[in-house]
């Protein structure tokens, strides 16, 4: 996505990069382990894995493609034999630098892991490989009236693998939870190569919920290798409605209200005017481009249920002076207008060369201040910042519109989105609600949580991974760089 | 000075303003497993709270915190218990944001008494573990407590958003926060729910709420057999259908019910209590088609029940999950009747009796074995049931018992191959073993 390399970083590094004999050394050891054609090392392979979605990058020295958990386990025990670090990477898809290995070192790629291996629909669970594309699964099901809720935009590509390292979202995900919801069990692969499983199938396990300590730890605890998910029946109705507004203030309060009401649609999305022109520039969705907001929703369930639902919706909607209410007509309308919302981070691309998304979370009634917060923020740094996100989940993501060709340009946008993120703190939110921390948000760790919590947090990272052999270096805030972002905040 | 003495002066002198109960006669009240603490420590703080562990933590002594004290018995025996904390005082309901359907609580407050202050605004936690009057919010997330309506909502793992823990040093440390949404950092939320106590003591939780359903209705169906009860289940949950509670209730346990709580059900059957919420018009289709799916699988009869007798019912229901001597089992949904099968055959070869209602939907069992006091021929059951359910990809728990049980069983059963990255976690957060241990898998 962009060009900036990652800023320096004053504390010593956890690891020193590889010097040409160690690397020739661990090449042939894992080249015997795994096969020689499933070990990139040359600088034309590794350049595809430098970078994520995020605006980050750092290249690593050899990419592996293991085939099992097994093979999994011997690179590790490789890596720690020869003190390299491991960072786990899925289809790259993430927006906050997880997968980017910022010492360098062994990158593994789990596109050989794609399988679905075992269905079962009396029990409701599937087992899977982490490489598995979260749509596949759902593709896979569909068949036979069942899905897999969590559905990140991303889904096309991301797999379930980095949505479990993330703990990933999605519009759906309002009334059915996130990927921590809907996560049984795991195979995992500890920092000394042993393979161990936890959780399962059934629904209660003795000890502690390790399953749930891992899910979103952004692949520094350990490295998953296999995932059992739960699936659902299919609903028996949809209805979708797009809700037109005039201004930003109606459009967020309506999404207060429809929750407070205590109707919680499966689904209720925001895109700005901005987001708009740029979404149908792309895709010809059928949104209105002379609106301030658009509220995307949608109402799941028992079909009376969902009549009741869009009767309320379509009212509340009404009472914060939407312009227009329109229910989609039928299925292709539906799909057009969710891939209007889908593919809109792509669309950007019609409108900038570059963009910056921010993550934050805010309690729903806070949304028509923050909203207003984040204008000022982007006058302030002469910035443009778009807004499509989760409304009814109260996460947002500002996208900060920016060219880094333009000098200057990229550290205002790192400070706009620290700046956002400071907004979402002071009114109780959080600083990501579905992104990660990764590397970009370690300094804003601090805002939300204080040294003891930290501190604490640090201790799972102590007791499993503690040479930080796996993804080394992030989401937690490193001293020397807190230096930068105060710098900046003095030069405000 | 003997120990008591010794220890009531030590906090005399460090926490002059913590009131403690050091009376023989009154800690008698607080024994576990016919353990008596060495004094109750009562603070009105969290600050208060989290000194007297620190002060605990000095000292190289042991605490426990209690709530209601209704799952106290939950667990193995403790290997040592010098004080314990009673958290009953940190009860206040900090925030009730009703427009975000959320909410901030102290540890201390009671189930019901949160819920009567959410009903005010039309809303609810969606938890309903057993003893909602007596059980602290506290003890049923460190015992991650549920009841019957798990099945639509989920465990305390998917329903709170944020947490206040008292460290193994004194330290108060946060996790999560107040809003739906979050994965910043790791999710000790998770870590924290039912792992009694072991890591560290539940001071205040956030919670995600739902508003109270508009309608609820209950189905008793009776089968002459479970299998036709776990067809009809798995056929439910394959349809779209969407119950709160899919229950369970084999013959003995119907007659309990008759005899205890006066709940007429018919005790020469298998029956199955299904539980909708939500607007009536869905109710009523959802009752039509449970009926029709029912029929299907050779139901005897059929009634549904609202109102009075549906909370009594349901009451009825949560109480009994808590006998003398009461299994958990977790199993696959499909393994549940095959299950009950294999439950009769031990407890004929055993000459014991079962009585068992489940939350057929989760696969989960709870197996009230009888008579309690047949130590010898129940230990030999509870390893041929729990055997069985390791078979099935499940596990057994034993959730009541007398300590003399417990002493000859393990209450949690041998703990699997991923009990090392525990031990790890216990090890980190709580190095001296300032807080109980004996009590949780493999004695954490």
């Amino acid at each position: 996505m962009s060009i900036t390399e990652l800023p320096p970083n004053e504390t010593k590094p956890l690891y020193e990069r590889l010097s040409a004999a160690k690397k020739t050394k661990v090449v042939q050891a894992l080249s015997q382990a795994i096969g020689e054609k499933y070990v990139l090392h040359h600088p034309y392979d590794l350049m595809l894995y430098e970078y994520d979605a995020s605006i980050d990058r750092s290249t690593p020295d050899i990419v592996v493609i293991p085939a099992n958990a097994n093979e999994v386990s011997e690179i590790v025990k490789i890596a720690r034999g020869n003190q390299v670090p491991v960072v786990p990477r899925g289809a790259g898809t993430g927006l906050s630098g997880g997968a980017i290995p910022v010492y360098g070192g062994i990158i593994v790629v789990f596109t050989r892991m794609n399988r679905i291996l075992e269905v079962d629909y009396e029990n409701h669970f599937a087992v899977i490989q982490p490489g598995l594309v979260n749509l596949h699964l759902s593709n896979a099901l569909t068949p036979h009236g069942f899905y897999y809720v969590p559905d990140p935009s991303s889904q096309r590509s991301c797999t379930i693998g980095g949505n479990v390292g993330e703990n990933a979202g999605g519009p759906h995900t309002l009334i059915y939870g996130v990927t921590t919801n809907h996560t049984l069990g795991l195979e995992l692969v500890t920092p000394d190569g042993t393979i161990v499983e936890v959780g399962g199938a059934v629904q209660d396990h003795p000890g502690y919920d390790l399953t749930g300590l891992v899910i979103g730890s952004e692949g520094t605890l350990c490295i998953v290798t296999k995932i059992i998910v739960r699936i659902v029946p299919i609903s028996e109705a949809v209805k979708t409605l797009v809700a037109v507004f005039d201004s930003m203030d109606d459009a967020s309060n309506a999404v207060s209200e429809i929750i407070a009401g205590g109707i919680i649609p499966s689904a209720i999305e925001m895109m700005d005017q901005l987001l708009l022109q740029a979404v149908e520039a792309d895709m010809h969705a059928g949104y209105p481009l002379d609106a301030a907001a658009v509220l995307l929703m949608e109402a799941e369930g028992l079909k009376e249920d969902v009549q009741v639902q869009v009767e309320q919706i379509v009212q509340i909607s009404r009472k914060n002076h939407a312009r227009t209410v329109r229910i989609a007509a039928n299925e292709t309308e539906r799909q057009l207008l969710w891939a209007g919302r889908k593919n809109a981070f792509g669309a950007i691309g019609r409108i900038s060369p570059e963009f910056y998304v921010q993550d934050g979370v805010v309690p729903r009634t806070r949304l028509p201040y923050v909203l207003r917060r984040i204008a000022e923020i982007g006058e302030q740094y002469d910035l443009r910042i778009g807004n499509v996100f989760h409304a009814g989940d109260g996460n947002l993501h500002p996208l900060i519109l920016f060219d880094s060709q333009h000098p200057g340009e990229v550290a205002r946008v790192r400070q706009a989105g620290h700046d956002i993120l400071a907004v979402c703190a002071e009114v109780g939110g959080s600083i990501t609600g579905e992104h990660g921390v990764g590397i970009e948000k370690q300094e804003e760790m601090a805002l939300i949580f204080n040294e003891i919590d930290l501190k604490t947090m640090q201790q799972v990272r102590e007791a499993w991974n503690p040479q930080q052999l796996f993804n080394p270096g992030k989401l937690f805030p490193i001293p020397g760089r807190c230096a930068d972002v105060k710098q900046l905040d003095n030069a405000k | 000075m003997g120990e008591i003495e010794t220890l009531t002066h030590t906090f005399q002198e460090f926490l002059p303003a913590v009131s403690i109960i050091n009376d023989a006669d009154e800690l008698r009240n607080y024994g576990i497993d016919g353990l008596l603490p060495l004094m109750v420590s009562n603070p009105t703080t969290i600050n208060e709270a989290a000194q007297v562990v620190s002060l605990v933590n000095k000292q190289d002594l042991t605490i426990m915190a209690r709530g209601g004290g209704s799952q106290i018995n939950l667990g193995g025996i403790p290997n040592r218990l010098d004080v314990m904390l009673d958290t009953r005082h940190l009860d206040q309901l900090l925030e009730h944001e009703a427009p975000d359907l959320t909410c901030h609580i102290e540890a201390g407050m009671t189930l019901a008494a949160l819920q009567k202050q959410l009903a005010e605004k039309g809303q609810r936690l969606s938890l309903d573990p057993p003893n909602a009057d007596q059980a602290t919010l506290g003890g049923i997330l460190s015992s991650n407590a549920y009841g019957p309506k798990r099945l639509r909502y989920g465990t305390a793992r998917d329903l709170v958003i944020g947490l206040r823990v008292i460290q193994a040093n004194g330290e108060i440390t946060r996790s999560g926060g107040k809003v739906v949404k979050n994965v910043a950092g790791y999710d000790l939320n998770k870590l924290y729910i039912g792992s009694l106590g072991t890591l560290g003591i539940i001071v205040e939780a956030n919670f995600k709420l739902h508003p109270i359903p508009q309608a609820e209705r209950t189905m008793l169906l009776t089968y002459t057999n479970a299998t036709d009860v776990m067809h009809s289940v798995i056929e439910i949950q394959n349809s779209l259908l969407i119950p709160s509670a899919l229950e369970l209730i084999d013959p003995k346990a119907a007659n309990d019910l008759n005899d205890f709580f006066g709940i007429p059900l018919p005790s020469d059957g298998y029956t199955l209590a299904v539980n909708f919420e939500g607007s009536q018009a869905a109710i009523e289709r959802q009752l039509e088609e449970t009926e029709l799916i029912a029929r299907k699988h050779h139901v005897l009869i059929g009634d549904d029940i609202g109102d009075a007798a549906q909370d009594a019912f349901w009451e009825a229901i949560r109480e009994h999950t808590q006998g003398t001597v009461t299994c958990k089992a977790a199993i696959l949904v499909s393994q549940v009747a095959p299950y009950l099968q294999f439950v009769e055959q031990v407890c004929r070869r055993h000459e014991l009796e079962a009585s068992v209602i489940a939350h057929a939907g989760n696969g989960i069992l709870y197996i009230d074995l009888r008579p309690g006091d047949a130590t010898p021929r129940l230990v030999e059951a509870i390893i041929a049931l729990r055997q069985r359910a390791h078979e099935a990809r499940g596990s057994l728990i034993v959730e009541c018992c007398p300590a003399d049980l417990k002493r000859r069983i393990s209450v949690w059963g041998l703990p699997g191959s991923d009990f090392f990255l525990m031990q790890r976690l216990k090890n980190q957060f709580d190095p001296k073993g300032t807080f109980v241990r004996g009590r949780f898998v493999g004695g954490l």
